[in-house]
């Protein structure tokens, strides 16, 4: 365990709180990092201005606010500090083309592989920031 | 002001005042004149006796002074005393003089002269003198002519030659004053000469004014005089003035006018008797005329008229020749004979009255006369009789001119005949005309039949006729009795012979009928006639009886031809018939298309529209042949389409000339509810020339909602797949890949069980629908209890449920034939509904109850409610709430659209009524099977005071088979139950309902107990008095907390006894009025 400064922040943002806790679980073994969540739009945006995050993993399709809408609330400089990462039922190109344009990284459709998103996520967790 | 008040005056008071002031005036400069003079005189004199006075004191100084020194010299020279005592007598002689000198007024000059005389005096007398008296006692001459020439000499010789000199001056002075007084006195005559001439002056002006104020108007009245004595106008002005000539002017104009106007009047009585004077000589000579006149026209008269003079008793004193040759009688035979000796034939007994009435009152009568002549042919006259008036007024003989009008009457007679005869011909044109106008503009056959046989009755005289169209059979008659028609047509021959003889004629006897009143013995003439169309065809037949009276030649022509015009216009009319029909018939099918249809001219004015265009446009009333221009028509459609730049441009494409080909638009109607059209446009050509263009607008809102509807469920069907399958694969992917412990795994699987459950519900659902839709679900109906089914529905929801359900269960009859497991498959997915749209912890209140022939059931909750608009589309599928707070719970979109094809399917119906915010009941009714055998032992026991106010009571109870027993007992006694398995919410639903009784099971859920309901029930004061059965498996344990209890009945017990015991309970309140717990009552009943 290294010192709590260096722990890297994944938000993880889903309405499907078995969803979150299967990326929770997914992501739980991945070492200094910490895992948070947020269960609707509001709330990420909260967290996100509270705090700052290595990476976001962020549902499409959620009431109230969708991930897009979540995006487009996001203050640009953040937006272009924090690595995206969709996780959407919705997995057509439009949808994708939609989301890129909104500033997302990554894209991942639903269902998706857990292991496929531990990968990615360590992949962009060692990127140099 | 005063000078008008002056100017005013009278000319008397005026010069009066004027002379009165003169003369004041006069007298006072006078006076002060005189006055003037004499104090300047009087001045004068006494300047001059000063003066003198002076000149003597100064001419006795200078006296004095010689005298002082000739004494004083004297004595020098002759040495004597008395001399010089002379002197000094002399000195003080002097001072006297002296002292009267300065007493007088004096100079500067002649003061400078006192002071130096005084000076040298006392000099002279203290030490000239003395100091010569003593030169001369020591007779020193020398010294004193010494002392005499220093100087005192000279200064006496000074002082002489002053008063010389002073003495000299005064004269001349006094000569002064005497020459200033003569011009002073000049000056005085001067100045009243000249005053006297100024008073001549003014008396001259005011003589002058005078006169010129009284002379002028004289003057000008004078003139006037003369003027208004020689005739001519007096020009004379108004004077402005109040003085007596003014009067005088006044009165002489007043005057001159009176004079001038009698004149003037004079001047025209004149004139009208001149003019009368005129006229009687005018009328004598007009008499004159006249009489000659008369003369010539009494021989003009004797010529052509006969002339007769009647005594004033009417006998005959004068006939003219005329009489004699109309009448034939002689002038003996009628001279002396009364008036009556012709009789008067045509006149009525009112004519001769008025003739009668005429004569006495001097009239003139005048008439025409039918009288009989001598040999007694008919005489007709034109006669005239005027009476003549004596001076009195009275009648004293008649004249009588008459001319012989017998031809002309004659003539008139014949005249009026022809005239009668053109007036028939005419009618008969007219009537023609107005049957041609008839065929011409008659549309309906059946009117067009009825105004011709009107006409053929009216211009041939028919007694009866039949007029048939044979195509419809369409008859006029007259004289026929319409069902008779048909006969006439069937009867032989008539037909037949038509075709070869378009009409013709037959004779036979007159029946009794048609003959009439007619004492002799009729023919009756029968025309027959067939209206033939150009291909020989027979299109109307015409049967018309004449009864007495044969067809002429010319007659049976006119019907001929009239038959041939006939002809062309039933023709006319079955063409417009057949135009009119295919017309409508095009105009039906337009209408009745459920496309809106328009057509555009090329003007751009519409000029058809069907039915379907108007309502979906709301265009007002449209008349056929209504035209629209586009800046109505085009407006009035663009303002409720969402489009309307687009379909505008669309429009206008479409309209233009050069448009050739079909063009196609999609766009939608604004309004509450948005409807979506597909309009295209064609240009319509005949032959090669555009009439306009045809716009056909299609309603495509439902492909369009399907298509949406599709794509919607593309949309949630991907959602809502994708979602559990990423739980159901991520999970198993996780167990696969990593290590964990045993719980771990467990909860796992658990999760993706669940998972896989959703999805199978899911596709369940799809299926189920699929099913529905298709028409391929079975059902499987049989008897149910609803109230059985919906507690054990609850049931399923008791543990575990955040939402408590509440049953309210009055239904009576709760018996329906329905499939179990689909009523299940309804309530799960109502409560689920409920459940889900009520986020936290709500209540959901199920209700049961019977209305006439069904059985409602009602699930409402206080959840987030739906908007309005929505309320309407839920029951389709893949409807959702559209909102952000239903989002967020998610399903299928399936599940109302399931329950109502599922409650449809049971013959029942399902609805809902909502308030956003405020919650949504679902309602389903399904028709109530009728029990086969009624209850009539139970009856007595039923309690049904009236239907809408059953007694409530609530079953506090947690097992569902033992409520369930309970609720069948007390809903056939006619309660209406309320079920609750938990008792905090019992508790708080006690507190709401007025209960009658409540029924406690001891053994309740985990937090509290039956016991604990009861302590709160009975420690509220608002639900203390509310009588608690207990329902419990125990004995009675604590008999110490039974007081407030009512009943205690240990399980199991029949529930008759239950309900024969709130019955009991009911009845003991009711009759009180109000609730209570005897203790021996308790015992009592016990032993129950």
């Amino acid at each position: 365990m290294k010192g709590e400064m260096e722990l890297q922040k994944i938000l993880i943002v889903d309405d499907e709180e078995i969803l979150r806790m299967l990326i929770e679980d997914t992501l739980e073994d991945l070492e200094d990092v910490q895992i948070h969540t947020a269960e609707h739009g509001r709330e990420a945006l909260d967290k996100l201005a509270a705090d700052r995050f290595d990476l976001v993993i962020l549902d499409y399709m959620m009431p109230e606010m969708t991930g897009i809408e979540v995006l487009a609330n996001l203050e640009e400089s953040l937006k272009a500090a924090t690595p995206i990462l969709m996780l959407t039922a919705k997995a057509q190109d439009t949808d994708r083309i939609k989301a890129q344009e909104a500033g997302v990284r990554y894209f991942m459709p639903k269902p998706f592989s857990p292991m496929e998103l531990l990968q990615i996520v360590e992949d962009i967790l060692r990127e140099p920031n | 002001m005063s000078r008008t008040k002056f100017a005013n005056l009278s000319i008397r008071s005026k010069y009066f005042r004027i002379i009165t002031a003169m003369f004041i005036v006069v007298i006072l400069t006078a006076g002060c004149l005189f006055i003037y003079i004499n104090s300047q005189q009087a001045k004068l004199s006494r300047e001059r006796e000063t003066l003198q006075y002076k000149a003597q004191t100064i001419n006795e100084l200078a006296a004095t002074l010689n005298d002082v020194f000739f004494r004083a010299r004297g004595y020098i020279s002759l040495k004597n005393d008395n001399e010089l005592q002379l002197a000094y007598a002399a000195l003080e002689k002097l001072d006297v003089v002296l002292a009267s000198y300065s007493q007088l007024k004096l100079s500067p000059e002649e003061t400078q002269f006192l002071g130096d005389l005084r000076a040298f005096k006392t000099e002279y007398e203290n030490e000239m003198l003395p100091q010569a008296i003593a030169y001369v006692q020591t007779d020193d001459y020398e010294s004193v002519r010494e002392l005499s020439e220093s100087g005192s000499t000279a200064r006496v010789n000074d002082f002489l030659a002053y008063t010389k000199n002073y003495k000299v001056r005064a004269d001349q002075v006094q000569n002064d004053m005497v020459q200033q007084s003569v011009r002073q006195s000049n000056m005085f005559t001067v100045t009243a000469f000249a005053l006297s001439a100024l008073l001549l002056l003014l008396f001259m002006i005011i003589i002058w004014r005078i006169l010129r104020t009284l002379v002028n108007p004289i003057i000008k009245l004078e003139t006037a005089t003369h003027s208004l004595a020689a005739g001519e106008a007096v020009l004379l002005g108004e004077l402005n003035t109040q003085d007596e000539i003014g009067r005088l002017y006044g009165a002489f104009l007043h005057m001159a006018r009176s004079i001038q106007d009698k004149e003037e009047e004079l001047t025209v009585q004149n004139e009208e008797l001149q003019a009368q004077q005129d006229e009687l000589q005018d009328q004598q000579f007009r008499l004159e005329r006249s009489l000659s006149e008369i003369e010539s026209i009494m021989e003009a008269l004797n010529q052509s008229f006969a002339v007769a003079i009647l005594s004033a008793k009417g006998v005959f004193t004068y006939i003219n020749e005329k009489v004699t040759e109309y009448t034939g009688y002689r002038a003996a035979e009628i001279v002396g004979h009364p008036y009556r000796l012709f009789e008067m034939r045509n006149l009525s007994s009112a004519q001769l009255e008025d003739m009668q009435r005429k004569r006495e009152t001097g009239m003139v009568w005048s008439d025409e006369l039918l009288i009989d002549a001598k040999n007694g042919t008919p005489l007709w006259l034109h006669l005239t009789l005027k009476p003549y008036l004596n001076d009195e007024g009275g009648i004293y003989q008649y004249i009588l001119i008459a001319s012989n009008i017998t031809s002309l009457k004659h003539a008139q007679q014949e005249l009026a005949a022809t005239l009668t005869r053109t007036e028939e011909t005419k009618t008969m044109l007219e009537r023609s005309n107005q049957l041609n106008h008839d065929i011409t503009y008659t549309l309906d056959k059946q009117q067009f039949a009825g105004k011709f046989i009107d006409f053929m009755n009216r211009q041939y005289a028919f007694d009866s006729s039949l007029f048939l169209l044979i195509r419809g059979g369409i008859a006029a008659t007259k004289g026929i009795p319409a069902e008779m028609v048909k006969q006439y047509l069937d009867g032989e021959g008539m037909l037949y012979r038509m075709q070869t003889e378009k009409s013709y004629v037959t004779v036979r006897p007159a029946s009794r009928s048609e003959q009439g009143i007619s004492p002799v013995q009729l023919d009756a003439y029968d025309y027959y006639a067939a209206v033939m169309s150009a291909d020989n065809e027979i299109l109307a037949v015409f049967c018309g009886t004449r009864v007495g009276a044969s067809f002429s030649e010319e007659e049976t022509k006119d019907i001929q031809g009239l038959m041939n015009r006939v002809a062309l216009a039933i023709e006319r009319l079955y063409m417009y018939e057949e135009i009119e029909h295919a017309r409508t018939l095009n105009l039906d099918i337009i209408n009745n298309v459920a496309e809106g249809i328009q057509f555009i001219e090329m003007d751009g004015t519409m000029s058809q529209m069907n039915k379907a265009l108007r309502q979906m446009f709301s265009y007002g009333k449209w008349n056929e042949g209504n035209r629209m221009p586009p800046d109505r028509w085009l407006e009035h459609l663009l303002g409720q389409v969402g489009e309307s730049e687009a379909l505008r441009h669309f429009y206008n494409q479409a309209m233009a000339a050069d448009f050739t080909n079909s063009g196609t638009m999609k766009y939608s109607i604004g309004g509450e509810m948005l409807k979506h059209v597909d309009v295209y446009a064609i240009p319509v050509f005949r032959r090669e020339e555009r009439l306009g263009t045809l716009f056909v607008h299609r309603d495509i809102t439902r492909e369009y909602e399907l298509d949406q509807m599709k794509s919607e469920l593309v949309s949630t069907v991907s959602h809502e797949l994708r979602t559990p399958l990423s739980s159901v694969l991520g999970f198993t992917e996780l167990l696969l890949n990593k290590t964990m412990k045993p719980d771990k795994q467990q909860k796992y699987l658990q999760t993706i069980h669940r998972e896989a459950q959703r999805l199978t519900d899911l596709i369940n659902d799809f299926l189920d629908l699929q099913r529905m839709e298709s028409g391929t679900q079975q059902y499987n109906p049989e008897k149910l209890n609803l109230s059985e089914l919906v507690l054990g529905v609850i049931e399923q929801y008791k543990l575990g449920s955040t939402h408590h359900i509440l049953f309210e269960d009055e239904a009576e009859n709760a018996a329906v034939e329905a499939d179990r497991n689909k009523l299940i498959q309804v309530l799960t997915n109502l409560f689920s509904n409920a459940i889900k749209f009520s986020p936290g912890r709500g209540e959901i209140k199920v209700m049961l109850r019977n209305e006439p022939g069904v059985i409602v059931v009602e699930i409402r909750d206080k959840g987030l409610g739906i908007p309005q608009d929505q309320i309407g589309q839920l029951f389709q599928k893949f409807r959702r709430v559209d909102n952000s707070a239903a989002k967020r719970i998610g399903g299928t979109g399936l599940g109302l659209a399931i329950c109502k094809e599922i409650i449809e399917k049971q013959n029942g119906t399902i609805g809902l009524e909502s308030a956003e915010g405020e919650g949504t009941t679902v309602w389903f009714r399904l028709p109530v099977l009728q029990p086969q055998t009624a209850r009539p032992e139970e009856e007595p026991y039923k309690w049904s005071p009236d239907k809408d106010e059953k007694p409530s009571v609530m079953i506090v109870e947690d097992d569902y088979s033992l409520s369930l027993l309970l609720s069948e007992e007390l809903k056939a006694k006619g309660f209406k139950v309320t079920h609750h398995y938990q008792p905090q919410q019992a508790f708080e639903q006690a507190l709401r309902t007025p209960f009658q009784a409540v029924i406690v099971d001891l053994m309740l859920g985990e937090e509290l107990d039956g016991w604990d309901l009861i302590m709160m029930l009975k420690h509220d004061e608002r639900t203390a008095d509310v009588p608690i059965v207990i329902s419990s498996a125990l004995d009675q344990a604590d008999q110490s907390l039974l007081e407030n209890v009512r009943r205690y009945l240990t399980k199991p017990y029949p529930p008759g006894e239950l309900s024969s015991t709130l019955q009991d309970i009911l009845n003991a309140s009711g009759a009180s009025g109000e609730v209570l717990f005897p203790e021996t009552r308790l015992d009592g009943k016990d032993r129950n």
